[in-house]
């Protein structure tokens, strides 16, 4: 069982930060509450969705979001797959031609369909 | 493998086939019918000339169907299968014949004839399988047309309800009776029907042919119908068509009878021994039962004719439970003979009623009155012959079967309790008298008292021609077989003692 | 100084082994893959018109080419029918895997038949929403249905989720059945929210199949987590022999096995994690209904049967008797609450869920006679089912089909030959003998009896007996009530969902009287490779 000690160690001090925050945040911090501050934080622009309008939001967000994801994959394959090239060989170049293309068929696909234009 | 018997089992199907092609007329629909279950019974009487006595199993034909599952197309008659297949192909061809010119309000004739021909193919198949899952296969094949049968043809208003009734019975009968097979199976390794029978249980423990027996045994009760799992049957018979009925009286109901004789009790001889007791027992409480419940229905103006017949039936029935659970030869024998004289009497009286309700619209007791005799003589005369011969008059084939079975009981095989076979010998002769009682007070009901006017107001025929076509062949047989039961006996005594190993 | 020394061990690179993977024995799975990419360059680079016929031939010609390639690498097993692992041992190629692939890839080009129709919408299209981005009711979706759009991106998700279903059985590790399970569902979460009528219902099955299946999914990691830490390998293989002399300590292993176990169940729907089933069956497009429900259950087993039989063999005692619990409560509940459906296409998916049962009871026995009747069943089942939900996507009134049980009385007088297939196959659902569904539930509960799961045999068989009511009931319904005089009428398809109910016919009635040759094959094929 002692296999599994640091994990819950770990736990325990994730949980105690942020009972300890929360609690350190109410006993010690200044209490002047307005509208905007009881709103969620969202980086300073209006909060979406919006109360009122049906509460849709633009899609273009999650495109976005999605394809930075796609490529910070990448990215975290690539990293390991360059330190270990050399011993992979000819292997590892062709799985790797065969994910980057992979990769960038779906790219093509979300730029053909006009995934990349804001309006 | 034998050409005949499975022209025999496949003729109707293919006459029900032939319906299924579009543009066959009303008519024509009506001829076919008669023309594949008079082909059926061609085959089924040349299959009995050929027939030889002193051998068992013969026009087999055994091919290996699905080996992985252990399923044999294993098809053959013996002298126990043969006048049942006799008596389904006739009374099937007779219902044909009496379909020409009637059939029920209900839609499709086309339907209706190809239903029931899938019928007898269910039944013929049922009397010459010799695999364990054949059986069943042919035993399911005839639920689903009697069902539709009921559910669409029988009388309104009482069909639904009927029609669902009998299938859940029987269904689930069926499915406990498929548990029973597997579990044999899972024993002894074999479906073959001949084989364990020859095996008379060896290689099953005593428990295993007790829980055998119960599941195989309850699945076939219920077909039987045995009492206290017969209250579908009465439902079913009243609502049912003319041609319902017949089919269902004639030879749905053997296919239980048989069931136990052909695979229950010499397959599973421990189990059988175990249970043979209770299976008299309730027989006999059906014989009781039956009757009295036909009188009461007597002295009711509701009481519906065709449900008279039916709890006869149930009387009937237990007599042949009561012969089989004798475990000896005689009391087969009487059981296997109770079968072929219910089968002719009952389709004659389904008929007959079937006749009677047409002409008054009505089949109960009280709108019908009386004074048949003055009015239509000859169907008066008939209804009284179908009576004393359901009551096992001797010289009639209703006496031979009940004799048999009753004088088994008086020396059951060893093993089982003499005295307590006596006891259900006294009762079921108690049975036979209230029998006597009701179907004597049901001729009085019906037949006698002042002619007076019709029910209906329209002038009643009298027998017509078509219907002495159709009823005919019954009559003849009823007589021949009550005096000349050698006919039958010679035939089923050879094979009911090799199944029972010659005892 | 040590501090500089841990450092370069870091990052030293040691040398590795290159991994070996043997393309020709993936390859089925590889072509599928191959087709779904090509289909999203068809997407992305061929003009609108032009897109529909060459998805539908790629993807026809893909799956056509992967079931050659199965066939091959069938012929190739060695003597005794024993596969092997490949991928690094990530990937089995044996008996099972072939087998259950090439069922998929039939059902797969079925399926796709069926996806492609075009006929039977009055205003033209496919079952497919023109444009399911828009909400539902809004002007926009009017607009692209008034302009008469039509998407073909169901045809590359399609394929995606089959790479997902052909992997999923195959896969002999953790991990990648892992993989294989989140491939498969995916593309299936969004299929099921594109139905073109009923925009809400559909949208409501999406999310609803994704919520639960994303949560069924986070137990099975979760479990293969556990056993992981149990056994120190995700690899199948390894897990079986740890477990083998499993005596104590085994807390890991066995909430390992419980939650990768309801992760399974749920994708099979087996009672208590079938709630979903009926909702999803009823909302999604009902082409891509009868693809699920008939593909996503082979493979689901597929995945099932491997786990138990070759991670978990040495744990019987202790899965065995919770399993016989689940089949027995599948069996009983989805015949029961059937009974009360009034919608054919809820009644189909508590039809499923019964048969979710009756199939776990032949992989309960636990024998290579309960490997094979298991995958008998499931071809038998696949095809009976793909070809019910075809037949209901025929049977139309104004406002798309028409799928009450009210609507389908006296279908029987209007249209004799769908009607009649029909019953062909609710006769199969309810094993009646002749059809494919007698000759599948007699394998099962043959080996199940054999396998001494008696009990199960028996509530299997009194469960059929209670299905069997009410398939008769619908077929009392469609030929015996007069029909309706608004009732619906029976559109005529085109040759593709024509070709489709024929093959589920085939198939039937096929298995039903010649079972012989298919289960032979399912015999040789029955041995996990270890």
């Amino acid at each position: 069982m002692n296999l599994y000690a640091p994990i819950l160690v770990l736990g325990g001090i994730a949980l105690a930060f942020g009972v300890v925050s929360l609690v350190m945040g109410a006993l010690t911090g200044p209490k002047r509450y307005n509208r905007a501050k009881l709103e969620a934080y969202e980086c300073g622009i209006e909060p979406t969705p919006q109360p009122i309008g049906g509460g849709r939001f633009p899609v273009k967000y999650y495109l976005t979001a999605m394809l930075f994801i796609v490529f910070d994959i990448e990215i975290v394959f690539l990293y390991p797959w360059a330190v270990y090239f050399d011993s992979l060989g000819m292997f590892g170049l062709v799985e790797m031609a065969m994910f980057v293309a992979a990769v960038f068929v779906a790219y093509a696909y979300l730029w053909r369909r006009g995934g990349l234009e804001w309006d | 493998m034998s050409v005949v018997l499975i022209l025999v089992v496949a003729a109707p199907l293919l006459g029900a086939a032939m319906l299924l092609l579009p543009g066959i007329a009303d008519r024509a629909a009506r001829l076919v019918g008669v023309g594949a279950s008079a082909a059926t019974l061609i085959g089924a009487v040349v299959l009995a000339c050929g027939f030889d006595r002193g051998r068992g199993m013969q026009f087999e034909t055994d091919v290996s169907w699905a080996p992985s599952l252990g399923l044999r197309f294993h098809l053959g008659i013996d002298g126990i299968s043969l006048p049942l297949l006799l008596l389904s192909a006739l009374l099937t061809l007779l219902v044909a014949v009496h379909s020409l010119w009637n059939i029920p309000p209900g839609g499709d004739s086309r339907a209706f004839v190809a239903l029931f021909l899938l019928l007898e193919t269910g039944t013929l198949g049922t009397f010459a399988a010799l695999d364990l899952i054949l059986f069943f296969l042919f035993f399911e094949v005839v639920l689903v047309p009697m069902y539709f049968l009921i559910n669409r043809w029988g009388s309104p208003g009482e069909r639904g309800p009927a029609s669902y009734k009998f299938i859940l019975y029987t269904l689930l009968g069926s499915a406990v009776m498929l548990l029973g097979f597997l579990l044999i199976q899972a024993e002894t390794g074999t479906f073959d029907m001949v084989e364990l029978a020859d095996r008379h249980g060896a290689g099953m423990s005593h428990g295993v042919q007790v829980l055998a027996f119960l599941a195989i045994g309850l699945g076939l009760a219920v077909k039987v119908p045995m009492w206290p799992l017969h209250t579908w049957l009465p439902d079913a018979h009243t609502a049912a068509p003319t041609a319902g009925s017949v089919l269902l009286a004639g030879v749905l109901l053997k296919m239980g009878t048989y069931g136990l004789i052909r695979i229950a009790v010499p397959m599973l001889p421990e189990g059988a021994e175990t249970f043979a007791p209770y299976l008299a027992a309730f027989g006999v409480v059906g014989i009781v039962y039956g009757s009295l419940v036909c009188l009461a229905l007597l002295r009711d103006p509701d009481g519906d004719l065709k449900r008279i017949i039916a709890y006869s039936s149930v009387g009937h029935m237990g007599f042949a439970l009561l012969g089989i659970a004798t475990l000896t030869p005689q009391g087969i024998n009487g059981a296997l003979f109770v079968n072929i004289g219910h089968g002719l009497i009952t389709g004659l009286l389904f008929f007959l009623a079937g006749a009677v309700k047409d002409r008054h619209d009505t089949a109960l007791l009280g709108r019908l009155g009386g004074g048949m005799y003055g009015r239509t003589p000859r169907l008066g005369a008939l209804v009284a012959f179908g009576a004393v011969a359901g009551l096992g008059l001797p010289g009639l084939a209703g006496f031979w079967g009940e004799l048999l079975a009753m004088y088994g009981a008086y020396e059951p095989a060893a093993g089982l309790s003499t005295a307590g076979y006596r006891t259900f010998l006294a009762l079921a002769g108690l049975g036979t008298v209230l029998t006597a009682a009701y179907m004597l007070g049901l001729v009085r009901r019906l037949c006698m008292g002042p002619a007076g006017e019709a029910p209906t107001g329209r002038p009643e025929v009298d027998v017509t021609g078509r219907e002495v076509v159709v009823w005919t062949p019954l009559v003849a047989l009823t007589l021949l077989a009550g005096l000349w039961p050698a006919t039958v006996l010679a035939i089923t005594d050879p094979a009911v003692r090799a199944l029972m190993g010659g005892s | 100084m040590s501090m500089s020394t841990a450092a370069t061990a870091t990052l030293a690179v040691t040398k590795v082994d290159a991994p070996t993977i043997e393309y020709g024995k993936l390859s089925p799975i590889l072509i599928i893959a191959g087709v779904a990419v090509v289909g999203v360059l068809i997407e992305a680079f061929l003009p609108r018109p032009a897109r529909y016929r060459a998805q539908l031939t790629v993807a026809l010609v893909g799956m056509i080419a992967a079931f050659g390639a199965v066939v091959w690498l069938a012929r190739d097993l060695p003597d005794d029918h024993r596969g092997s692992v490949t991928a690094m041992g990530a990937v089995a190629v044996d008996g099972p895997s072939l087998f259950l692939q090439g069922t998929l890839l039939l059902i797969g080009i079925a399926s796709v038949l069926l996806i492609g129709e075009r006929r039977l919408e009055p205003a033209g299209g496919d079952a497919f929403a023109p444009q399911a981005a828009a909400a539902p009711g809004s002007q926009q979706e009017k607009d692209a249905a008034a302009a008469g759009w039509t998407q073909t991106e169901v045809y590359p998700l399609t394929m995606f989720s089959l790479v997902g279903m052909l992997l999923f059985p195959a896969a002999n590790d953790l991990l990648m059945m892992f993989v294989a399970l989140e491939i498969l569902s995916l593309p299936l979460y969004l299929l099921c929210g594109l139905a073109r009528r009923h925009r809400l219902l559909s949208q409501e099955a999406a999310l609803k199949y994704f919520l639960l299946g994303a949560f069924s999914s986070a137990f099975f990691l979760f479990g293969v987590a556990m056993l992981y830490g149990y056994s120190g390998s995700v690899s199948l293989d390894k897990i079986g022999v740890a477990s083998a002399g499993a005596m104590d300590n085994d807390a890991l292993l066995l909430i390992g096995l419980a939650m990768v176990a309801v992760g399974l169940l749920f994708k099979v729907g087996a009672v208590p994690f079938h709630s979903w089933t009926p909702d999803v069956y009823q909302g999604a497009p009902t082409p891509i209904t009868g693809f699920m429900a008939a593909a996503t259950k082979v493979a689901a087993f597929g995945a099932m049967m491997r786990f138990f039989y070759v991670a978990l063999p040495g744990m019987r005692w202790d899965w065995r008797p919770v399993m016989i619990g689940v089949a027995i409560v599948t069996m009983v509940a989805g015949a029961i609450i059937a009974i009360t459906q009034t919608d054919v296409k809820r009644l189909l998916a508590y039809s499923s869920i019964a048969h979710a049962g009756f199939i776990l009871t032949g992989m309960i026995a636990m024998s290579d006679a309960g490997v094979s009747s298991t995958m008998f069943y499931l071809v038998a089942y696949g095809f009976v089912t793909l070809g019910a939900f075809a037949v209901v996507t025929l049977v139309r009134d104004a406002r798309g089909e028409a799928t009450h049980l009210s609507h389908w009385a006296g279908l029987g007088r209007r249209s004799p030959l769908v009607a009649g297939v029909f019953a062909l196959f609710l006769l199969a659902f309810a094993g009646i003998p002749l059809t494919s569904g007698f000759s599948g539930k007699f394998a099962v509960f043959q080996a199940a009896a054999r396998g001494g799961a008696g009990s199960l045999v028996v509530v299997g068989v009194l469960c059929s007996a209670v299905a069997a009511f009410f398939y008769v009931r619908v077929i009392v319904l469609m030929f015996f009530s007069e029909p309706k005089v608004d009732g619906p009428t029976v559109v005529v398809p085109s040759v593709m969902t024509t070709a489709a109910i024929a093959l589920g016919v085939a198939v039937t009635v096929v298995l039903g009287i010649l079972p012989q040759p298919v289960l032979d094959l399912a015999d040789k094929a029955a041995l996990f490779v270890h």
